[in-house]
Parts: C-alpha cells; sequence; structure tokens
C-alpha cells in the first residue's frame, strides 16, 4: 500500500498510486464501463462547493494545437445533493473516494468538509484553491478543512504558486499537496464557422503535453524539500511520463483532462507501474 | 453501456458544403446519437450520422475536419455509440426543421416515416441546400433570413414583411399541428423561443412531441467533464449523458 497521508491518524493508503485528477472522472458513475476501477488508486471526485453552482455561460472548450482549455464554472449540485446522488455507489466502490472541495470561504469550506466526516468509503478531502490565493488565506481554508472532521485533507496548489503556497502548507498541517492544478490561459476562438479573422478570447484552465515538462521542472525543484506527499498532476499522457513524476519523488499520479481522448490510460498507466521495477531506477 | 469499439474510415468526397465520410464500424449510431472519434488531435471529435446502414455511417463535416485527411483504410477508434437519439415512437408524419449548418443529423430521419415535411433555414440563398438532393417525397420548405428564397426567417420571427415575401411562421404553425412528431435542429439558443411556437401550435403536446438536437462540444461523451452542460426547466443536464436530443418544451 502507498501512504498519502503519513502524518494522520488514519492515514490515507492506496493500492495503485494513479489516480483521475478533479474534474476529469465525473463522481465515479460514468467511465466504470472503460476503466477497470479496481486497477486505480481512488477516485478523485469531481469538485463540490457547499453550494450549488452552475456551468459558465458561453463557449466553454477552445483547442490549439495539442493542447486546449476548458472553461466549465466547476457546476455542481452542492455537497448536499451530492452526497444524497452518490454516497451509496461510493459505498460499493473497490476503490477509495477522495471528494475535491471547491475552497471559498473558511466557514463554507468547514461546513463543506463537517458534511463529508463519516461518510463511507471517503477517505479524503483535496482542497480546491482559486489561483490568486494568498498563503495566510491559503491556510485559513486549511484549518477550516481540517478543523470540521477527521478526514485527511490533500491541497491542490495552483500551477503559478507552487514555490509560495507548498511549504507553508505542508508545515501548515496538509496532509499530501497535489502539485498543480491546471494553469489559466487564453485562446482566441473564431465568433463564426469558417471565419478565422473575427476572433473573441475564451480564458480557461490548460491541458495538454507542455504541462510535462513544467511539472517535472517543479518536482525536480521540490525533491525531498517537501515534508509530506506529492501527487504529480499535469500533462501526464503516458506510462513513461507517470515513471518520471514518481522517479522525481512523487507519491502518486493524478491523470487529468487528457484521460476523456483515452480512458484506457488510466489503467494503462496503473497496469504498468505495477508491474515496474523500480529499484532499476537511479537515485 | 459505453463502448470502445473500431471504425475503419473507407473514403471521404466533397458533398458541398460539406464532405462526406463514411466509416464502417459494427455498432453505428442511431439518429441524433453520436460517436466520438479519436482523430489523433487532443480532444475526440464528435461524428452525428448523416446516413445509417447495418455495416456503419456517413457522416457530413467542415471542409477541413481531421477526417477528411484520412487515407482509406485507417482505423479509428471511437466511443460510442453515445446519448440518447431522436425517438419517433411510430409517428406517420415527420417534421424535421433545421438551420442549413445544423441540418446533416438529420438526414437519417428523411425517410423514416411514410409522410415527412423537412423545414430548412439559411442566412441567404447560395448556403441552401439544392432540393434535388432530398428524396423526391420530402415536402420541402425552404427559408432564408434575407428573403432571397422561399420564405423569409428566422423562423420564429412575427415581424412585418413586405408583400412581395412571405413570413414562415404561419407556414411552421400549420407543418407543427399536421405532425406526429417533430424534430428540430438548431442553434441551441433559439430553442425557447421555437418551443413557444409549438405550444401556440399544439394543445397540450405528448411529451418527446417536438424534440431539440443539441450540437455542442463533448469533450468526454459520458457527462464526466461537464462542459456540455445546459440549462433546463428540470436543472443542468448533460447534453452528452441526458441528451443530445430533448424534448424541446424542456429547454
Amino acid at each position: 500500500m502507498i501512504e498519502l497521508a503519513p502524518r494522520h491518524k488514519f492515514g490515507l493508503p492506496i493500492a495503485s498510486p494513479v489516480m483521475p485528477a478533479a474534474g476529469a472522472f465525473g463522481y465515479g458513475d460514468t467511465y466504470h464501463d472503460l476503466v477497470d476501477l479496481r486497477a486505480l488508486g481512488a477516485l478523485v471526485t469531481n469538485p463540490v462547493s457547499l453550494n450549488p453552482r452552475e456551468a459558465a455561460r458561453g463557449q466553454r472548450i477552445a483547442v490549439h494545437g495539442e493542447h486546449f482549455i476548458a472553461h466549465t464554472g466547476l457546476p455542481n449540485p452542492g455537497v448536499q445533493r451530492v452526497l444524497r446522488q452518490y454516497r451509496q455507489m461510493w459505498e460499493r466502490l473497490p476503490i477509495p473516494v477522495i471528494v475535491h472541495l471547491i475552497a471559498t470561504s473558511p466557514a463554507e469550506t468547514a461546513k463543506a468538509a463537517e458534511r463529508l466526516a463519516g461518510i463511507p468509503n471517503v477517505v479524503g478531502i483535496e482542497l480546491g484553491l482559486i489561483d490568486s490565493i494568498t498563503p495566510q488565506r491559503a491556510l485559513s481554508l486549511l484549518d477550516a478543512a481540517r478543523a470540521e472532521g477527521d478526514l485527511p485533507v490533500i491541497v491542490r496548489v495552483p500551477f503559478n504558486s507552487v514555490d509560495m503556497l507548498a511549504p507553508r502548507l505542508a508545515e501548515g498541517g496538509a496532509d499530501a499537496l497535489t502539485i498543480a492544478a491546471p494553469p489559466r490561459a487564453v485562446l482566441p476562438v473564431a465568433d463564426v464557422l469558417g471565419d478565422e479573422e473575427a476572433v473573441h478570447y475564451i480564458r480557461g484552465r490548460l491541458y495538454g503535453p507542455a504541462l510535462l515538462p513544467l511539472l517535472l521542472n517543479t518536482l525536480a525543484r521540490w525533491r525531498s524539500k517537501l515534508p509530506v506527499p506529492v501527487i504529480a498532476c499535469g500533462g501526464i499522457a503516458t506510462l513513461q511520463d507517470a515513471i518520471a513524476c514518481l522517479e522525481l519523488g512523487a507519491t502518486a499520479v493524478q491523470i487529468d483532462a487528457l484521460l476523456w481522448r483515452d480512458p484506457a490510460l488510466l489503467q494503462r498507466i496503473a497496469e504498468g507501474l505495477a508491474k515496474f521495477d523500480f529499484s532499476t531506477v537511479s537515485g | 453501456m459505453v463502448k470502445s469499439q473500431d471504425a475503419i474510415f473507407r473514403q471521404a468526397y466533397p458533398a458541398p458544403p460539406y464532405w462526406a465520410a463514411r466509416f464502417d464500424v459494427p455498432n453505428p449510431p442511431a439518429p441524433g446519437a453520436f460517436v466520438l472519434a479519436d482523430l489523433g488531435g487532443p480532444l475526440r471529435e464528435v461524428l452525428f450520422p448523416s446516413a445509417i446502414d447495418a455495416d456503419g455511417f456517413t457522416v457530413m463535416l467542415p471542409p477541413r475536419h481531421p477526417a477528411t485527411r484520412l487515407l482509406p483504410g485507417t482505423t479509428v477508434n471511437v466511443l460510442g455509440p453515445l446519448g440518447q437519439g431522436f425517438r419517433l415512437n411510430g409517428a406517420t408524419r415527420l417534421l424535421l426543421v433545421a438551420e442549413a449548418a445544423s441540418l446533416p443529423p438529420l438526414l437519417p430521419l428523411l425517410e423514416a416515416a411514410p409522410a415527412v415535411a423537412l423545414v430548412v433555414e439559411a442566412p441567404t440563398r447560395a448556403q441552401l441546400p439544392s432540393p434535388d438532393r432530398f428524396p423526391p417525397a420530402v415536402e420541402l420548405t425552404l427559408v432564408t433570413r434575407d428573403g432571397s428564397a422561399g420564405y423569409l426567417g428566422p423562423l420564429e420571427s412575427q415581424d412585418p414583411v413586405p408583400a412581395n415575401l412571405q413570413r414562415v411562421l404561419l407556414r411552421l404553425v400549420e407543418l407543427i399541428a399536421w405532425a406526429e412528431c417533430a424534430c428540430f435542429a438548431c442553434a441551441p439558443d433559439r430553442y425557447p423561443a421555437l418551443a413557444a411556437i409549438v405550444r401556440a401550435a399544439r394543445i397540450q403536446p405528448a411529451p418527446d412531441f417536438a424534440q431539440a438536437l443539441i450540437q455542442t462540444a463533448m469533450p468526454c461523451g459520458v457527462g464526466a467533464c461537464e462542459v456540455c452542460r445546459i440549462p433546463t426547466r428540470a436543472g443542468e443536464k448533460h447534453v452528452c449523458a441526458d441528451g443530445p436530443v430533448f424534448d424541446i418544451l424542456t429547454l
């Protein structure tokens, strides 16, 4: 077993170091025909907030070469309805569930965390932070999530704030860190089909292979310097990508929206890592 | 159950203003349903069939679509069939209403009932499909937004018109009253207005009397990614998993 929360009283053991990233895999009810969940370490749910959130208006996705940006507005029916709809299914899943919580205010975060406490098979919270968050605000949200309930708290660190936030969150009580949330980006999109000159711009989260070298750079820089496990996330598209992340110190990997194109990727990477002999890797 | 299957790309040929691409696949999608094809880009491409047979389907695509660059015989992985297609429920009088740019997914329905009426709207005459491309038995109503051919659109407009032109709205109401089932393929933001026309033309239409196809980006196809969520009268729904065909009165 791989321990994602060694400092937590209950721990967060997972059988495989591979899991889907928040927002990529739904709530566990969507990909079961295409992915054998037993191969994965955990289900990380779509982002959930205390109160319902509606979908973003307008165009939500734009492709540019090998990359794309997506802007969904993180729609969800709120933690109460999510639990009503999925808690029985989560209880029956063959893997543990980590609920990704959208951290807004400390009060809302505390309430949402409280509602997740004691839900069968929910073994952890992954806290999602806004990109421009200050360290003080991030720590207050982390405290709020930890104060209510006994679940280990993983914090997903914004892509551009890893240097500023990761050490403070690790020292501030985070049980693990997900590095990193996809960065924000802007792309032009055609206003009218076929008219390439008339464009407007959409903002969203960036996905694609270029995130991987940036992720590896971050992992290499922080290797062995963080006192908590790191879950690597961003641009992982092959078994070799996942191996590189683990070699550079990550304890586990999350596969982001790249799995929409190839859902079997999750299982392939998990099965490949199960067979991989890390003892052959030089330190 | 969502399945992954291998399709064989057979050929692509011009079918102005589209390109037609033929795929052989063991389990083709029904009209209004779709597959997600892995054509090498970062996201799968949504393919709605425009013609279906036991061995596969044909899809109408924009001229520079990546499928038009495939070599004949190429194996393409597809997810699907996905989504809920049109439900005709044995209708004998079928009305099809589409903008020209959104028309292809309705084409498999042209011979799906003994009597079919088709209303096609385009911005101008040049963008209307040629009438000889439709089966002769289909009762065709052409609409242009500038009045350059057929009735004057838009479909839902009631504005006054010059004496030499005729608004399509009365004709549309007449056809909705005639039909046993109506299928729409337009831009999603037009559906509330079209639903109002359906309500005006029919007293308490049965559920699914009028169905609307929503053509939008659907990156995952299974309701995981939240990109395709739309507001409905019953709360937000996933176009890919709950649709892409909805009762128009719920939109």
